[in-house]
């Protein structure tokens, strides 16, 4: 044994040997650290709570007063804060793009997760929903101007804004379908198949029933992402109320509830007769997403609960 | 009879799922259609204005009216704009979204967790708009009485850089707390129950054993936030308050605390009203620009992840 290899194995056993006064020195220092540590990310985490609490009640807070004010839902066009257009328009394009979204994303979970292969083909179908889902809403916006609005000649509409929300939405839908698919055993598929049904018999009869709450809670979830949206739709469905709102006319363009919040906050400040307008809209308006948000999410999984439960009772 | 329902039933089949293929298809399309006509048409920037377009990167003078002087478009104060207002938010949120992300997988009791979650969600959801209202009205004031005195203009101290980063802040740590809290739980309890076997302190098991282990999945969450900043626009541009040039005195402290620009502000502001094609085609290639951006940031965060260990 060389004299370097010697030295070392005496060093590592001083180690284990520790005295005493510096081991129970160590450990307290190890514990104190502990407890520092844990107090930091315990603050850091309250922190953020905070804030994130703070955020809701003060919204909400703040423009309870503006939903309590039944100008705010009037369906006179002279009422400059009524909201009550863009409610409609915002629910119109809900499900109009929900309409167009939920078939086509769930036919392609439905192939993804039924019928295709592992291969190039599902890697590079994940791949582009993963790169769809980065892009930008904003870019989005400009691909559904140069697209829907100008090259297919639909302009500022709401068919324009629903099929960008589609293309937005695409991506979150199919993994959403993806897990609700993916969820269901592989024993009850097997058992339909052995029973001499088609697949495409296995998945209607078998396999979507029991995925519904999956199913569900991806729909809510999407819609609660089209509630939200704003960025997507300025270049596709305009910034300004229509005339006449109140109608299922695909090709007139239409505001959102959200693109009405960032109307009257930056360009349209000006053309209020009263100072007070903007705010009153956006304030009311934002504490009226708030309540959306809330509910959809606590919403989301247990309407999914109650319809299997209905659909598995009967 | 048996073989022509067979058969009938055989061709539905093949029918319903090519039905299906092409539903799955259309997502491909989608992406590529987004890439080819975005990208098509800002790259005409550089055909249809060829002797202005070339400081397109160099340059930070921004003027798309003919009618108002010499033609410019240069972005790099936009692409300056987004950087900056990104870097910011991102070393606010790394600390705040891990710290969190630990301690709600670690420390946290269930039944607190229960709460937590929920709350992440609605974050993860939130309006964009809603937050820069927010901002207008909760964050601007106090930002402009802290910035008063280094801020070129009192008035206007709330507006700009640091206001937009705090937006960004709130925009993006949610989901940036939620994509690490899945790296965190995808380590194996094996890994925990190893470190604490041989003495370690809860704060040695998370921070030499927990977090090595989860290290390229925290790296994903942290660069898909990045992805997210960047292109986030109706936060960010409420409390920039458009204006159309990056201001002189953009080395100082005070570039931070006065009303300033970014990429999607530059296409909010011009793209509805652009004077000329080329005008036009260059808040689209600002458009490219952002959406570049962001398409390397996935890729990096995917090779990441393919990386890492645990899944």
């Amino acid at each position: 044994m060389s004299a370097h290899q010697q030295s070392l194995q005496e060093a590592t056993y001083s180690q284990n040997e520790l005295h005493p006064a510096r081991r129970e020195r160590l450990v307290r220092h190890l514990h104190t650290n502990n407890r520092i540590a844990m107090v930091v990310l315990s603050l850091m985490t309250a922190l953020v709570v905070i804030g994130f609490l703070f955020i809701i009640v003060y919204l909400l807070v703040q423009g309870f007063p503006y939903l309590l004010n039944p100008d705010f839902y009037s369906p006179n066009p002279n009422t400059e804060i009524s909201i009550l257009p863009e409610l409609y328009n915002t629910f119109y394009m809900l499900v109009l793009s929900e309409i167009i979204l939920i078939p086509v994303s769930l036919a392609a979970a439905i192939y993804l997760v039924e019928y295709a292969r592992q291969g190039l083909l599902v890697t590079s179908i994940h791949l582009a929903a993963e790169t769809l889902a980065s892009v930008p809403a904003i870019v989005l916006g400009l691909f559904g101007y140069l697209v829907f609005s100008s090259l297919l000649g639909f302009g500022y509409s709401r068919l324009s804004g629903a099929l960008t929300l589609l293309c937005l939405n695409l991506p979150f839908a199919l993994r959403l379908f993806e897990e609700a698919l993916t969820s269901v055993p592989r024993d009850l598929r097997e058992g339909g198949l052995a029973l001499g049904s088609t697949r495409w018999q296995v998945i209607r009869t078998v396999v979507l029933p029991s995925a519904i709450p999956g199913i569900v809670t991806g729909i809510v979830i999407s819609a609660g992402k089209v509630l939200a949206e704003s960025a997507a739709l300025i270049f596709t469905a305009g910034t300004l109320s229509p005339r006449h709102p109140y109608n299922l006319d695909p090709l007139i363009g239409s505001d959102t509830l959200t693109i009405h919040i960032w109307y009257v906050q930056t360009i349209g400040a000006g053309s209020y007769s009263s100072a007070d307008a903007p705010t009153a809209i956006a304030g009311g308006s934002a504490a009226l997403l708030i309540i959306a948000l809330l509910l959809v999410n606590i919403g989301a999984r247990s309407i999914g609960h109650a319809i299997q439960r209905k659909v598995m009772s009967t | 009879m048996l073989d022509t329902l067979t058969s009938r039933r055989r061709w539905g089949e093949a029918i319903i799922q090519n039905l299906f293929l092409l539903c799955a298809v259309l997502i491909v399309l989608v992406i590529c259609g987004v890439f080819i006509f975005v990208g098509y048409n800002g790259l005409q920037l550089f055909t249809l204005d060829h002797t202005n377009a070339g400081t397109f990167f160099t340059s930070t003078n921004w003027n798309l009216d003919p009618t108002e002087g010499k033609v410019s478009y240069g972005a790099l104060g936009y692409i300056l704009g987004s950087i900056v207002t990104t870097v910011f938010a991102i070393l606010i949120v790394t600390p705040l979204a891990l710290g969190m992300a630990a301690f709600m997988t670690e420390l946290c009791p269930k039944w607190l967790e229960n709460i937590l979650r929920p709350l992440l969600e609605i974050f993860t959801g939130m309006p964009s708009v809603v937050i820069g209202f927010l901002g207008l009205v909760v964050l601007v004031p106090w930002v402009g009485r802290l910035a008063a005195p280094i801020a070129p203009l009192a008035a206007t101290a709330g507006y700009g850089w640091a206001t937009a980063s705090l937006v960004l802040v709130i925009m993006v740590l949610p989901t940036v707390v939620s994509i690490s809290i899945d790296a965190l739980r995808a380590v194996p309890a094996s890994v925990r129950e190893a470190s604490l076997a041989l003495g370690s302190t809860r704060w040695q098991t998370i921070r030499n054993a927990v977090i090595p282990a989860a290290k390229t999945g925290l790296a994903t969450a942290i660069l898909l936030g990045t992805g997210r900043a960047i292109g986030e626009t109706f936060a960010v541009t409420m409390v920039l308050k458009a204006q159309n040039a990056l201001p002189a005195n953009v080395l100082t402290p005070g570039a931070f605390f006065q009303p300033n620009i970014n990429v999607p502000l530059g296409i909010v502001s011009y793209f509805s009203e652009a004077p000329t094609p080329a005008a036009h085609a260059a808040c689209i290639m600002l458009g490219f620009v952002l959406l570049i951006i962001s398409f390397l940031f996935m890729c990096i965060s995917r090779f990441l992840a393919s990386k890492g260990v645990y899944k």
